[in-house]
């Protein structure tokens, strides 16, 4: 239990206030008593300058007089007149013998108990002596009173502090531990568990967001990963199938194909297989994200040109025609040779779907603020209900399984678009097919 | 030429001796990046070629120690790693070039042969001269036999990689990360396409093909034969 931070914090400040209100009552107490002390003693000081004034005015008589008045008056102070002898001449003090000044003495009060009495004596002319004073009980009556008070107090204090430390640390450490619970669950797999939120806004509960946050990104990497070990795993097995096949098939003694034309294709189709492995890893290395923090102002009307200028004469070569719309400059911020090969893709795959005679057209303009990069070819076009599904990696159109190619590319685009903040629409180019990039304003226009 | 070669793996790195040794070159193998950071200093390569990855120690680590070392000799990184952000790395470490293996022993007998240095004292060139084909780096002017050659600016940029390699093989690739700045592969054959345009138009000023095709190589412009 002493674990808890909270109900160590509690008892902290339990301590504090405990030791406050100790300091505070002592400090309290002995202020108190120094004033009551002084405003005692200031009385019977007072008392004993009149009673002087009245014998030197009025003489032993007067004295006498006024001491047995005061001793009928009840609350008076206590009175004593002593002769030259030591004699008790009147006042219940009378029959003390105390010293010139200030004094302490025990004075029987009935029949068995004795009370302490703060006398002043002082000498009266011709020997006589006057004491006054008073019983201390009553300066003292405070003390007991504040003493009381500062202890009810104090163990006021130290109830509330233990009971509302208890009770904040258990609702502390029931928050605490459903976070435990949540993080343990996922230790041990279940990536799409959350640490619950309050809903209460403190610092718990961002720090419930914040690992949540986390933890989003960490499922999505996961994701990302064994969706490229399965990709790896399922189809790099095809072509790696058909190759060992193509092998075998040579060892065998009829074999029809002379062993350098084995030798070739079957390097040709390692060759593919790699390429599909380096597009798979640069994928997934595109979607770590971690390339956006190189990012710059490129402008996508001359990586535009650059791609045109490149393929174009491929595309005549096949009887097509790829051209280039282009608005100077048209900025967004990223990165330049992904854009590129993002086009690239763009590009060949329009220009092999879109088949020999057809358009093709890479257009690069603003619109809302953003950039627009689109490629539209006036071939067969896609059908609605496969074109959602060319994003998937892999996924060839049937009529185009023949053709060579991983089908990743589109995959890429995807990639490529989704780490600059862009999204791809693929639209009916009436006819052909048009696939639109739509970026997001460059910051700091 | 003589040549310095770092590579953990004893299969591959004989492979690429025997290879580089048949293509005429002397070949110094070191197996680990103590091994070759010695060589590096003490004996004078033409290129140095070097595994990325190294037993212990990152080939990177190595390559920074020999330029430390003030060794000029241009360096070939030979790496599994085929990242985006890895060639950079690799090339600011003092890396002159960068080829992911698996590797076709052509592109790196290309490339081993376009990083040799020239002849110190050699003038920055401001014409490049092959046969009869001349190329004035400053005007921009190709003139075959005199007779002056007009190129679209793509295809003088190769024109001019070509001549700059004269008499050494370049590949697609080399052509692709050079010229057109593609560092990955297109489906589609550009450089065939674009290299058949640049010989019709050399042809036009009449004289003998000065580009040759090299069957599993790549490119070679030189003398005719």
């Amino acid at each position: 239990m002493f674990r808890s931070s909270s109900l160590r914090l509690a008892a902290l400040y339990t301590a504090v206030f405990a030791v406050a209100v100790v300091l505070l009552g002592a400090t309290t107490l002995y202020a108190t008593r120094q004033a009551l002390s002084a405003q005692f003693e200031a009385r019977i000081r007072t008392e004993t300058a009149g009673l002087e004034q009245e014998y030197r005015t009025e003489g032993l008589d007067g004295v006498l007089e006024a001491v047995h008045e005061r001793d009928e008056t009840p609350g008076a102070l206590e009175y004593g007149l002593r002769g030259p002898g030591g004699g008790a001449l009147a006042g219940r003090l009378a029959s003390a013998d105390a010293p010139l000044g200030w004094s302490t003495l025990q004075l029987p009060d009935g029949a068995e108990h004795r009370e302490a009495v703060r006398v002043y004596a002082s000498p009266l002319g011709g020997g006589y002596r006057l004491l006054v004073g008073d019983e201390t009980e009553h300066s003292e009556a405070l003390d007991t009173l504040l003493l009381q008070h500062f202890g009810l107090a104090f163990l006021g204090v130290v109830l509330l502090g233990v009971a509302g430390g208890y009770g904040l640390s258990r609702g502390v450490n029931r928050r605490l531990t459903a976070m435990n619970n949540a993080a343990e669950a996922i230790i041990d797999g279940d990536l799409s568990r959350r640490i619950p939120v309050r809903g209460a806004s403190d610092d718990l509960d961002r720090l419930a967001g914040t690992l949540n946050r986390m933890l989003d990104r960490i499922e999505s990497l996961m994701h990302s990963l064994r969706q490229v070990s399965d990709d790896i795993a399922h189809d790099l097995r095809t072509p790696l199938t058909r190759l060992r096949q193509r092998l075998e098939a040579a060892l065998e003694p009829g074999a029809r194909e002379d062993v350098s034309a084995t030798l070739e294709g079957a390097l040709g189709d390692l060759d593919a297989i790699l390429a599909t492995f380096a597009a798979l890893l640069r994928i997934a290395q595109i979607d770590r994200g971690g390339r956006r923090a190189g990012f710059q102002p490129t402008d996508l009307a001359v990586v535009a040109r650059t791609v045109v200028e490149a393929f174009a004469p491929s595309a005549e070569e096949s009887g097509a025609a790829l051209n280039l719309a282009a608005d100077d400059p048209v900025m967004v911020d990223g990165d330049a040779e992904l854009l590129t090969q993002m086009l690239v893709n763009l590009v060949e795959n329009a220009l092999r779907h879109a088949g020999p005679g057809a358009a093709t057209v890479v257009r690069v303009s603003q619109a809302d603020g953003g950039a627009v990069l689109s490629v539209a070819d006036n071939g067969p076009g896609v059908p609605k209900a496969e074109r959602e599904r060319l994003f998937d990696r892999f996924y060839r159109l049937e009529a185009s399984r023949s053709t060579p190619g991983s089908g990743l590319g589109l995959a890429l685009v995807a990639s490529v678009a989704r780490l600059h903040g862009a999204d791809v629409t693929l639209d009916d180019a009436a006819p052909g097919l048009e696939v639109r990039v739509r970026f997001p304003p460059v910051v700091g226009d | 030429m003589k040549l310095l070669l770092v590579e953990d793996d004893k299969q591959a790195g004989a492979y690429v001796k025997r290879a580089l040794s048949e293509a005429g070159h002397t070949v110094d193998l070191a197996f680990d990046g103590r091994d070759g950071l010695m060589l590096a200093a003490s004996e004078p390569y033409d290129v140095m070629i070097l595994d990325r990855m190294l037993p212990g120690v990152d080939g990177l680590a190595i390559l920074r120690a020999i330029r430390a070392a003030s060794v000029k000799t241009p360096v070939l990184l030979l790496t599994a790693l085929g990242g985006i952000d890895d060639r950079v790395e690799g090339l600011e470490a003092g890396g002159d070039d960068y080829l992911v293996k698996p590797f076709a022993m052509a592109e790196l007998i290309a490339r081993v042969n376009a990083l040799a240095r020239r002849p110190a004292g050699q003038a920055q060139q401001t014409v490049l001269r092959v046969a009869d084909l001349e190329m004035n780096l400053l005007k921009r002017a190709v003139t075959r036999g005199g007779r002056r050659i007009d190129l679209q600016p793509r295809e003088f940029q190769l024109l001019e990689y070509l001549m700059s390699h004269a008499g050494r093989v370049v590949t697609r690739t080399m052509l692709l990360e050079n010229v057109w700045g593609f560092h990955f592969d297109p489906r589609t054959n550009i450089v065939e396409t674009h290299m058949s345009r640049l010989r019709s138009k050399l042809a036009q000023a009449k004289g003998p093909d000065l580009i040759h095709t090299v069957r599993g190589a790549g490119y070679c412009l030189r003398e005719p034969d």
